[in-house]
């Protein structure tokens, strides 16, 4: 009875599944056919013209006709207007190079953005690598198994809805127009206007997602959700269920993660408070403390809570044991792997190379690395007598998680402070976690990923100095707190509106990564057990969940010489 | 014949390899073992945790040695193996019936 309702389960799944594929392949053409819709450019043909041509502080080359007649300075800017005209009549040529000159911006930074993303898609590997030292022997094929699936999932999840979710309405709000600015994507499903909350274009990455600049765009975006997607390993290894894995990994690309990226880098509701409430830039991060990392860590911790800790990982007094990690050539090499990556995640995050901030963001995201891993280290040989590699590691990772956020808005010597202070946060809060609210996180990705993450978010309104990101979020473009040319200001700068949204944002974050996942996978934990068995846990996962142990030659029988 | 079993620290075995095969030695086993003494392991921290190494990493090497050359082998092995701290070992000296060379069928003194 029980096989046939599987297969009937089976059997209609499948169908659903041709349904939509079915609907989506017939939905293509017609989105397509709508003649006033912007048309998607698959070839990457006309992506990039002189509308796309702009000098180094973001003035474009082209002048558009003000439609506002009783705005104060309309007869000044149609005068403008007139005279460019007027030029653009005279010098044909001029305007046919600009076209060339805008082609050739949008491909440098096709370019840059690509190639950070692969970098970032390297990450992976940094992940696979540190996780899987943290841990004990007999669980390092699961582990290696849980990165590669989450990959593997998380991606198609992301594919089928994520993309869509996220930035399906990006060109209202936030249109990236270092990439040609994907005019296609311009619907929220939820909300309109500056009050957006979830996308609604470029499901399956097809019809209006079938564009060039788009797909450029999916590229960078889906390997930051990947990173998310990542974080919870850390927390949840060495006793979930395969099953129940995949199904993290596919609510994390799917719904959590797109959903708060598009309040925040999809022009959604968070970044608009700025023009709808007045405050500030509205909320400001630039490249992923809270959107990726804040998330991750928190949907962790609540699956860490719902999954309980590790069979002896608390003594029958209360106290924490240590499971030391089994590899530490995996956890320094896989850390460093992540260094290189993040080269990839914090100035990529322009978007762009024509963007020269990109060297500043570099150095910063480097700095509170080595800030974070120092503070880490040293915090720790204080409180123990001795420094221990894996925390140094674990503070190499908070520093880079914190500067995340503000690297692109702050000093070198702010993203030193920020790095020491991650270095410290994250020190404590495994002691924290472990001691205090006992949940067992096993490689500290809570504390690297969440902990640290809000405290980035939080960072950007205290030391972001105004050099950067003058009209981001559609605030301040000619003058922002009466100055020209500022840029995104934090409390240390005088702008105290800034730092507010930024709390407000980053504990958003918390609330919604923790809630929505502790209430779906309470409720997920409740009809089937995520854990596996006692048994299971302490034979170790690798061979009752996939068949192979990560390290055969510690098998005492040798197949190979029983057969010779 | 004797058969002499030393418990050494991993570090010391090159050392004391020198000494005894020095003074005429035809043959030695090395096993890489684990295990504790009277002091019972010790402890170490991890992220912030004690915890208990139980079994320490130990070398067990395996000699079989004619009756007069017993105590000079049992003196280099001390001699060689000592640091004066916790944890340098010991040496256990058993009798032994017999011996054979597997090729050559040899029994006895002979076969060592």
């Amino acid at each position: 009875m029980v096989h046939v309702s599987v297969t009937r389960l089976r059997q209609s799944l499948l169908k659903v599944v041709v349904a939509i594929l079915f609907a989506q392949w017939l939905a293509g053409p017609v989105i397509i056919a709508c003649a006033d819709e912007p048309q998607p450019d698959p070839a990457g043909i006309s992506t990039g013209d002189k509308t796309s041509a702009y000098d180094a502080g973001g003035a474009s080359f082209m002048i558009s006709e003000p439609t506002d007649k009783s705005a104060p300075d309309y007869a000044k800017n149609k005068k403008a207007f007139d005279d460019f005209q007027a030029q653009v009549a005279k010098e044909p040529l001029a305007v046919k190079l600009a076209d060339d000159v805008g082609h050739l911006r949008v491909a440098t930074n096709f370019s840059w953005t690509l190639l950070t993303g692969y970098l970032v898609l390297f990450m992976q590997a940094g992940f696979a690598l540190l996780t899987c030292g943290l841990v004990r022997k007999k669980n390092a094929g699961h582990l290696m198994m849980l990165n590669f699936a989450a990959y593997v999932f998380a991606f198609l999840a992301y594919y089928v809805c994520g993309y869509a979710f996220q930035f399906g309405a990006v060109a209202i709000n936030a249109a990236p127009t270092n990439l040609g600015g994907i005019p296609t994507l311009d619907k929220f499903l939820i909300g309109s206007g500056s009050w957006g909350f979830l996308g609604g274009k470029g499901f399956f990455l097809s019809g209006p997602g079938y564009d060039a600049g788009s797909l450029c765009l999916t590229l960078f975006e889906v390997v930051f959700m990947e990173t998310a997607g990542y974080i919870i390993v850390g927390a949840i290894c060495e006793r979930i269920t395969f099953w129940a894995f995949l199904l993290c990994e596919i609510f994390v690309g799917a719904i959590l993660y797109p959903i708060f990226g598009c309040w925040v880098w999809g022009g959604g509701w968070l970044s608009q408070l700025g023009t709808t409430m007045g405050m500030g830039h509205g909320y400001v991060d630039f490249a992923g403390s809270s959107v990726v990392h804040a998330v991750g860590g928190f949907c962790a911790m609540a699956l860490a809570v719902i999954l309980g800790p590790r069979i002896g990982k608390y003594g029958p007094d209360g106290k924490p044991r240590a499971f030391p990690a089994h590899n530490l050539v995996f956890v320094v090499t896989g850390t460093f792997i992540l260094l290189f990556g993040w080269m990839g995640f914090n100035p990529g995050s322009t978007l762009g190379a024509t963007d020269l901030r990109i060297s500043v963001i570099a150095i910063n995201t480097n700095l509170a690395a080595v800030a974070g891993a120092a503070s880490a280290m040293f915090l720790w040989y204080y409180l123990f007598g001795k420094p221990d590699i894996t925390m140094a590691c674990n503070g190499m990772l908070a520093g880079l998680v914190a500067v995340t956020a503000p690297c692109a808005f702050v000093s070198p010597n702010s993203a030193v402070v920020i790095g020491l202070l991650a270095g410290i946060l994250v020190d404590v809060g495994v002691l924290f976690n472990e001691r205090v609210l006992k949940v067992d996180d096993p490689c500290g990705a809570i504390s690297v990923h969440g902990y640290c993450g809000w405290l980035g978010a939080v960072c950007v309104g205290i030391f972001a100095d105004g050099t950067y990101g003058a009209g981001w979020n559609g605030v301040g473009a000619a003058t922002y707190l009466g100055k020209t040319g500022l840029g995104v200001t934090g409390l240390m700068y005088g702008d105290t509106h800034q730092f507010v949204v930024q709390i407000i944002g980053a504990t958003l974050c918390v609330v919604w990564a923790f809630g929505l996942t502790y209430v779906v996978f309470s409720a997920v934990n409740a009809v089937r057990s995520m854990r596996v068995s006692k048994e299971v846990e302490l034979e170790g996962l690798d061979v009752p969940e996939f068949g192979l142990p990560a390290y055969p030659e510690d098998e005492l029988v040798d197949a190979g010489s029983v057969a010779a | 014949m004797k058969r002499i079993d030393a418990v050494i620290k991993p570090s010391k075995l090159d050392q004391v390899k020198a000494a005894i095969t020095a003074l005429g030695l035809t043959g030695l086993t090395v096993f890489e073992v684990k295990g504790f003494g009277r002091q019972k392991g010790h402890t170490e921290m991890y992220r912030g945790t004690e915890y208990t190494v139980d079994f320490l990493p130990k070398i067990l090497i395996s000699i079989v040695v004619a009756d007069d050359l017993v105590e000079p082998m049992i003196k280099a092995i001390s001699d060689n193996a000592r640091t004066g701290k916790i944890g340098d070992g010991k040496i256990f000296v058993t009798a032994l019936d017999d011996v054979i060379r597997i090729r050559t069928g040899e029994r006895g003194r002979d076969a060592i």
